[in-house]
């Protein structure tokens, strides 16, 4: 078990950077999410981290190592590929045993460690077969088995339930976490699926175009998020982000509404300046006579259960609301919603950095 | 909808059987016919012997010879094939500057006519002129009797036929190559295994039925090749790389015996059955479930 440092690493292919002077601090036994969109470099940060990529600049460290120059086996880490990558010709028991006899370990220890991983994931009875005869949540048990069986100083996943039905995901992301708990081993953690970040993570870290946009827990990204990239990226469904500027009052007005501006909490530039207002759909309610309104004309409905999610055609401004369920709502309806009071967000509307004082 | 079906089915199997008869069938029963035969040539009346082609050519010393030095032929340049192009192959997977260029320079060989490159190593290894021999006697070696000693004439067909044919084999295994996920490497090194470890638990088996069939196809030609020990050495010198298919030749259309060379032919394709089938027990092409 360590830490891990990153210090201002970089990547680059060429002359494209993919990862641009990330510096991360995980903790010993912290479970670390870095997410973003595609392409946005959290793989590569990964395989950094791995040594399966060299580092273009910067210094990783584990523990009081410097491991920036080590070859992947002598950085003690395990990690566990998107495609499994299991030696498709060994047993699942060989597959687990691998790393532990290329580390010389004796007969009875490898045995002792590959039984006790294998009953922590419930693989027991797959020992004896080849990867080609499991399914593909096995295959990830299996996965995770041969990370497990080393014990190694940190556990690198990528994308690790991607290539599972939606039921299997979630069932294998609270065996993950719960696996977490156990071992008690740093985690770092990629995907693009922010409900896998906000469920798993200690910390979330978000990357956009091979930069780090925001790391904390994973509420304090949701509730106070550094920018209008984080604010849209976490969060379903996506935050409503509308383009608006300061009038006196100082007050915003969307679709006819007139929001007061609150009076503490924002660093909000004068009157007349661009910025973004945020407010996510479940922040949205339906209007009491008093107070601001937002009207106009239901231009969609999603009936998801206990909840639906209507789209709102507010003077040519597109709104998501999500509202306790009501059936009565219906497409051309009229209808009036407010937010709720506190749950505003404004960003610069040139740099899309968040307004809110720290 | 079924009928029609089986209609197309059994015309495809018909047509298949038809040309497997006529161009398998036929021409091996044939020689097996032949090999029960007394002829002088194959316009003369034959006369039916019946096992005396066999029981005559058994029990000639020249046969055993020919059947030892095919399989010493055979087997040192598959060896040699298997193990340079797999060599190859592992170097061209590489990425260097001008990969593309010298695969396709390494492919080159395999390209040539058979007869091309049997003349040219005979003028390059030529006693007096040939530019090996030249270049040897610069650097104060040589000559090297190539083709005129008995066993320098076997290392030098085995030499030509590497060369000419290791491509075959660097080509395959390059395919194999580029088929094996980089994950699993990247999982071997992760998980501690080195180069060799890599090699070893990774390259290898999942090249194995690549192999497996690289191997089997080598085998058979390499068998049965004929054109480029009769272009370097017509099998001398004093028969020292003369095996089956030469033995039969010689029978049957030098010496006139056309019995004799039916019945060598006929040998040399029992006994490469009896290699395939033992090689199919060996190394089955398919894993067992
Ligand atoms: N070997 C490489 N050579 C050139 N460019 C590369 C290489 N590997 C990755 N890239 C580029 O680097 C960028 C980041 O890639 P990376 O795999 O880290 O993204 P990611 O965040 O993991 O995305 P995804 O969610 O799609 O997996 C991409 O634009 C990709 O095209
Ligand atoms: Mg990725």
């Amino acid at each position: 078990m360590a830490s891990i440092t990153l210090e201002r690493v970089s990547k680059r292919f060429g002359n494209l950077t993919v990862v641009d002077a990330v510096s991360l601090d995980i903790a010993d036994g912290e479970f670390m999410v870095l997410v973003g969109p595609s392409g946005c470099g959290k793989s590569t940060t990964l395989r950094m981290i791995a040594g399966l990529e060299e580092s273009s600049e910067g210094s990783i460290r584990i523990g009081a190592r410097d491991v920036t120059k080590l070859e992947p086996r002598d950085r003690n880490v395990a990690m566990v590929f998107q495609n499994y990558a299991l030696y498709p010709h060994k047993s699942v028991y060989e597959n687990l045993a691998f790393g532990l006899r290329m580390r010389k370990f004796d007969k009875a220890e490898v045995e002792r460690r590959v039984r006790r991983a294998a009953a922590m994931l419930g693989i027991e009875g797959l020992l004896a077969r080849k990867p080609r005869q499991l399914s593909g949540g096995q295959m990830q048990r299996v996965a995770l088995g041969r990370a497990l069986v080393r014990e190694p100083e940190a556990f690198l996943l990528d994308e690790p339930l991607s290539n599972l039905d939606a039921r299997m995901r979630v069932q294998t992301r609270e065996e993950i976490a719960k696996l977490h708990r156990e071992v008690g081993t740093s985690m770092v953690y990629v995907t693009h699926d922010q409900v896998e970040a906000m469920t798993l993570g200690d910390r979330v870290c978000a990357m956009r175009d091979g930069r780090i946009q925001q790391v904390g827990p994973p509420l304090a990204l949701y509730d106070r998020p550094a920018n209008r990239f984080v604010a849209a990226f976490i969060g379903s469904p996506e935050m409503n982000l509308i383009e608006t500027e300061i009038a006196p009052g100082p007050v915003v007005r969307i679709g006819g509404a007139v929001l007061p501006v609150p009076a503490s909490g924002f660093r909000l530039p004068g009157p007349g300046s661009r910025i973004t207002l945020g407010i996510r759909p479940e922040h949205l309610a339906i209007a009491d006579a008093a107070g601001p309104r937002i009207s106009g004309d239901i231009a969609m409905v999603e009936r998801l259960g206990d909840r639906t999610l209507i789209g709102l055609d507010a003077a040519g401004i597109g709104l998501k609301a999500l509202l306790p369920r009501d059936d009565a709502l219906a497409v051309g309806h009229s209808i009036a919603l407010a937010p709720m009071p506190g749950r505003l967000h404004f960003f610069d509307g040139e740099t899309g950095a968040s307004l809110a004082v720290p | 909808m079924r009928s029609r079906n089986d209609w197309v089915i059994w015309a495809f199997l018909a047509a298949g059987l038809a040309v497997t008869v006529a161009f398998v069938l036929v021409p091996v029963g044939h020689a097996i016919v032949l090999s029960l035969q007394q002829a002088d040539s194959f316009i003369s009346t034959p006369r039916f012997v019946g096992l005396a082609n066999y029981a005559r050519v058994l029990g000639e010393e020249a046969f055993w010879r020919a059947a030892g030095n095919g399989l010493i032929y055979s087997g040192l340049s598959i060896v040699l094939q298997v193990l340079l192009g797999l060599g190859f192959a592992m170097v061209l997977n590489e990425a260097f500057p001008g990969q593309r260029l010298v695969r396709g320079l390494a492919v080159l060989p395999y390209l040539l006519p058979t007869v091309v490159v049997a003349l040219t190593f005979q003028w390059m290894t030529d006693g007096s002129f040939g530019i090996v021999t030249v270049l040897l006697a610069e650097l104060g070696l040589g000559p090297i009797p190539w083709f005129e000693r008995p066993d320098t004439a076997m290392a030098s067909v085995v030499l030509a036929s590497v060369w000419l044919w290791t491509p075959f084999v660097t080509i395959c295994v390059l395919a194999g190559l580029q088929g094996i996920p980089l994950s699993l490497y990247e999982a071997a090194r992760v998980d501690g295994a080195g180069a060799f470890a890599r090699f070893w638990h990774i390259t290898l088996p999942q090249l194995r039925p690549v192999l497996t069939v690289v191997v089997l196809l080598r085998a058979i030609w390499m068998f049965n090749k004929f054109d480029i020990i009769w272009l370097l050495t017509k099998g001398g010198p004093l028969g020292a790389t003369e095996h089956l298919p030469i033995l039969a030749y010689k029978r049957a259309f030098s010496q006139f015996d056309v019995g004799g060379g039916a019945a060598v032919a006929t040998l040399s394709f029992l006994i490469l059955t009896a290699l395939v089938m033992l090689y199919f027990r060996l190394f089955p092409l398919e894993e067992k479930r």
